[in-house]
């Protein structure tokens, strides 16, 4: 299944909001989180998280990871949960306000 | 860079954003990613192949495709916040310098108020400079003009004005010139009657052909026409922008319609355009010459020199290759008419030049004077910055400890020199604006061509250059102050011996020596003109110009159609002004002393060889009280009586110094003279009845000249000036001498009224205005020094203070101490004074030609302007030396 256009940013903030993650680990997290539903690709996750530092919602920084390699490790800012909450909020009400419309019968 | 820089600059929140590295760590992360993949799958149970191409699989796209989009989003973003990052640094560091700036503004409005008088002052005569010399006249293609002169020096002359018929064959005969036109050397007037109040009109004759020689086109109407030049056209007129609307009311309607000039109805052809300014002409309205078609073979068309010739270059020409045909045509023009040609040269100079050649020098010295002020001002504020960087090197030093960048601090200082320099510039544009008006309206008469002085694109670019020059000296403090300073010196000095690092010092030292010097040289070239005119001021122009009214009228000649008429309107003027009260004496006279040029000929004694070539003489006409009413003393023989009528036998006085070069070791009185210097039987002869005073005929500066004085009636003129001693204040007699005038003649406009004291002040008021302005700036200037003495030395004063305190507990005298900081501030002045004398005497050379009797090098300015600056310079150390050496010992060693 698709993710609905936009939702990756929202997603990744979300995974985030647990504490830093690297590349991988988000792809892993939102998988497990939908059930596999949502695959993520690697290259569209890397241009998420690099869209997402240009505006300063996350930081990112080289570390180690439990299998001892290599990998960049994100977190959010202070903005980036304020944007989490803000868009979390927005895309709730569309989805409620699709549904309503999308079960009228 | 490794991570462990990178996590280092992040740690201190310096830039971290690399474009150029992006594409190879956004590599580097897609493949941990992969390895992340592979690794999980690996462990799930899939070999190693298909572990692999599982994750490729889940990448999104063929890996090359991939690698690319994740290089641009990588490179974007660095791009990005690398350039939100400076935007970041800019505005912290500029709200940094204006809370810096808030925290002492005793010296930022000191710092500020000094950029913006020095550079208010450079936007103002940079305006000047500007609409002098470096606008392009506002005529077509004005680089192909060139104004043609005369020479002869028989009668030593250069770049004279030309006979007219000379310039009409020039017109004719030399091919470089595509035409020449031509303008009468003098002003002249005509009365607009039948429109108003009769009111006299400023007039400017012109050849009929001098507008399209210029490429100037009417706005309305048109300009004239090449036949206009003679006297067998109809009579016309263009009007000046000016006059058409204040005289006018702008009415578009005037077209076509006859005004009356000068009696005569005259057609409105056109009128000027608004930006049509010819430099040092300012008529209300031009008329063509009108001259008769048989003058042109006349020979005073030929003998008297007074046209002012412009010449169009045909294209491609060089003024050089002209003037080479120029001279063909001159040399035939000698040998065809002997008699007025012999010797006469010609040559020409680019219009621009000729005609803005005067006011060049006094310009350039002005600029000088201000250049050098901005300098002064630059190096003060730079000094006053340097100081509190110094006090501020423990700030910085910490700063640096703590890891921050010296490029970051040497930005952040810099932007506040740039802060300084912005506000300084700003204000200074604006005290600039008004400096501009103020110059014009200031500016003596014709110094500077009023309506073009105003602030311009040039001129605010000039300032902005002004502005970023002062910025970039200031750009010294940061320098010094960050860099190459090790902090743990710094932070172990500080507080104790407090030096202010020895660099900082030397830099200081150097300024203020520089500020004294460029201070000292502008206030020596100051001083030498306000010598030279303190001088001129003083000169004796051989009248007594107190208590005297000077009234011009200029009968116009439709009225005043007979000599009868003309004498008649005068004597009774002379007889109703004597019967007022207050009234000594009068007398009515061509042209007043220290006026403009009066006509000049040659002539011959009786019973002698005619005299050389090239003895002009001066010509004025006056009544028999002229003497007595301007206090001009009889040498020899007798004055003009009421006896000396036009039917009575022709005589003629003469002035010392014709006496004295014409008839030495005998008696002028009774000899007679003519004024043709080869006598025929036509020549009129006059005897020389006395020999009076000499006067100066065209300037204090300038030595008097031989002259003729006629009697009035017998050399009778329409324009005349009505010259009045008074025994009380002659201004106040100027309303009652205007009614005689309107009751001799209700119709006629007064040209003039002034006092002899006024004209002869506005005979130097162009020395004395580029005095006073020059000796503001060194007053400025030499201000500037001194304060900047008094901040280094109080405080190196106060460095010491400790040092005193130390010296005063253990008994040594307050005034030893006081001089022990003196002698350091002299010392630094001593080394300004030097160094600002051999400007000067460098540099005092160029206004040679501005000086009346100083020498460029004159000996009293020289010694007395830097003992000035040695004493001042002696005061401003001696008063922060006084405070430190009086401050109480307990104190000072306890604050430490």
């Amino acid at each position: 299944m698709a993710l609905l256009k936009g939702t990756l940013d929202v997603l990744v903030l979300k995974a985030l909001s647990f504490g830093p993650m690297h590349g991988f680990e988000i792809i892993r997290w939102i998988e497990a989180g939908s059930d596999g539903a949502f695959a993520i690709e690697a290259a569209a996750l890397l241009q998420a998280l690099h869209r997402l530092e240009e505006r300063r919602l996350l930081t990112g920084a080289w570390g180690i990871t439990e299998n001892n390699r290599k990998a960049r490790y994100y977190s959010l800012t202070p903005a980036g949960k304020a944007q989490l909450r803000t868009e979390t909020a927005s895309i709730k009400s569309s989805v409620a306000a699709l549904r309503a419309i999308l079960d009228a019968r | 860079m490794t991570p462990e820089e990178r996590k280092a600059r992040e740690l201190f929140e310096l830039s971290i954003h690399r474009p150029d590295l992006a594409p190879a760590d956004a590599d580097a992360e897609l493949q941990s990613i992969l390895d992340e993949h592979i690794h999980d799958l690996i462990r799930r149970g899939l070999t190693p192949e298909a572990a692999r191409a599982e994750a490729l699989r889940h990448l999104g796209a063929a890996l090359p495709a991939a690698t690319a989009r994740v290089h641009r989003s990588a490179e974007h973003r660095e791009r990005r916040m690398k350039l939100q990052d400076l935007l970041q640094d800019l505005s912290a560091d500029l709200r940094y310098a204006l809370r810096t700036l808030r925290r002492s503004p005793a010296l930022a409005t000191a710092a500020i108020l000094t950029l913006a008088l020095a550079i208010g002052a450079n936007t103002a005569i940079f305006s000047a400079v500007s609409a002098v010399m470096l606008r392009p006249l506002p005529f077509a293609n004005p680089g192909g003009l060139v104004m043609l002169w005369e020479e002869n020096p028989d009668f030593k002359w250069h770049m004279q004005d030309a006979a007219p018929a000379n310039m009409l064959d020039w017109r004719e005969q030399v091919g470089a010139f595509a035409d020449v036109a031509g303008y009468p050397s003098f002003p002249s007037t005509t009365t607009l009657t039948g429109h108003g109040e009769p009111a006299l009109l400023k007039a400017q004759q012109v050849t009929g052909n001098f507008f399209s020689v210029l490429g100037v086109r009417a706005e309305l109407g048109r300009v004239f026409r090449d036949e206009e030049t003679w006297d067998d056209s109809p009579r016309v007129v263009v009007l000046s922008q000016r006059a058409w609307r204040d005289i006018f009311g702008a009415d578009p309607a005037l077209i076509g319609k006859t005004v009356e000039l000068a009696g005569r109805p005259v057609e409105v052809v056109g009128v000027l355009p608004r930006r049509f300014a010819f430099p040092g002409l300012e008529p209300d309205v031009w008329q063509p010459m009108r001259w008769s078609r048989e003058s042109r073979a006349q020979v005073f068309f030929r003998r008297a020199h007074w046209i002012h010739p412009i010449a169009r270059l045909k294209p491609g020409i060089t003024p050089g290759a002209a003037d080479a045909q120029l001279q063909t045509v001159v040399t035939r023009l000698q040998r065809d008419y002997p008699v007025t040609n012999t010797r006469m040269g010609a040559g020409l100079t680019p219009l621009h030049e000729f005609l803005v050649g005067k006011t060049k020098l006094p310009l350039l010295v002005m600029f000088g004077g201000v250049a050098l002020l901005l300098l002064i001002a630059c190096a003060n504020v730079a000094n006053l910055l340097l100081v509190r960087a110094a006090g501020r090197g423990r700030e910085a030093a910490v700063r640096l400890a703590l890891g921050a960048g010296r490029g970051r601090l040497f930005r952040q200082a810099l932007a506040e020199s740039a802060v300084f320099a912005g506000l300084g510039g700003a204000a200074g544009v604006t005290l600039g604006w008004w400096g501009t008006q103020a110059l014009a309206a200031l500016q003596p008469a014709g110094m500077l061509p009023v309506s073009d002085i105003a602030m311009s694109w040039s001129v605010i670019g000039y300032a902005f250059g002004a502005t970023l020059l002062c910025a970039v000296v200031f750009g010294i403090a940061p320098t010094v102050w960050t860099v190459r300073r090790v902090p743990a010196d710094v932070l172990r000095d500080e507080g104790r011996t407090a030096s202010g690092t020895l660099r900082a010092r030397t830099w200081g030292e150097a300024l203020l020596v520089s500020q004294v010097a460029l201070a000292l040289a502008l206030t020596l070239g100051a001083g030498l003109l306000v010598r030279s005119y303190l001088l001129l001021q003083k000169v004796e122009p051989g009248f007594d110009s107190r208590r005297v009214l000077a009234v011009s009228v200029n009968l116009p000649g439709f009225r005043y159609d007979s000599t009868r008429k003309v004498i008649a309107f005068y004597a009774e003027l002379e007889r109703n002004v004597r019967g007022l009260p207050g009234v000594d004496a009068a007398a009515v006279v061509s042209q007043v002393p220290l006026g403009p040029p009066t006509w000049s000929s040659t002539f011959g004694i009786s019973g002698r060889e005619p005299l050389p070539p090239g003895g002009e003489v001066l010509h004025r006409e006056l009544t028999a009280e002229y003497q007595k009413v301007m206090r001009v003393e009889l040498v020899a023989g007798r004055l003009f009586t009421e006896a000396d009528r036009e039917d009575a036998p022709m005589v003629v006085l003469v002035n010392e110094t014709l006496a004295r070069q014409y008839f030495k070791g005998e008696d002028p009185v009774g000899q007679r003279i003519s004024f043709d210097r080869i006598p025929d039987s036509t020549s009129t002869w006059r005897t020389i009845v006395g020999v009076v005073g000499d006067e100066r005929q065209r300037g204090l500066g300038q030595e008097p000249r031989p002259e003729f004085l006629a009697p009035y009636p017998q050399e009778p003129r329409s324009g005349m000036t009505l010259v009045v001693r008074t025994t009380g204040d002659p201004a106040g007699l100027a309303p009652s001498v205007r009614q005689i005038v309107a009751r001799l003649d209700p119709k006629l406009a007064i040209a003039s009224v002034q006092t002899m004291d006024e004209v002869r002040a506005a005979s130097i008021s162009r020395d004395r205005f580029l005095t006073v302005l020059m000796l503001s700036f060194a007053g400025v200037g030499l201000v500037l020094g001194i304060v900047g003495i008094y901040g280094v030395v109080a405080q190196l004063a106060r460095r010491r203070m400790r040092e005193m305190g130390i010296r005063l507990a253990l008994g040594a005298r307050a005034s030893q101490l006081q001089w022990l900081v003196v002698r350091k501030g002299l010392g630094l002045t001593m080394i300004g004074i030097v160094a600002g004398v051999t400007v000067a005497l460098g540099a005092t050379r160029v206004i040679r030609t501005l000086l009346y009797q100083v020498a460029p090098v004159d000996p009293v300015t020289f010694v007395a302007v830097p003992v000035l600056v040695l004493l001042t310079a002696g005061l401003a150390s001696w008063l922060p030396a006084a405070r430190a050496s009086r401050a109480d010992p307990c104190s000072v060693l306890r604050s430490d």
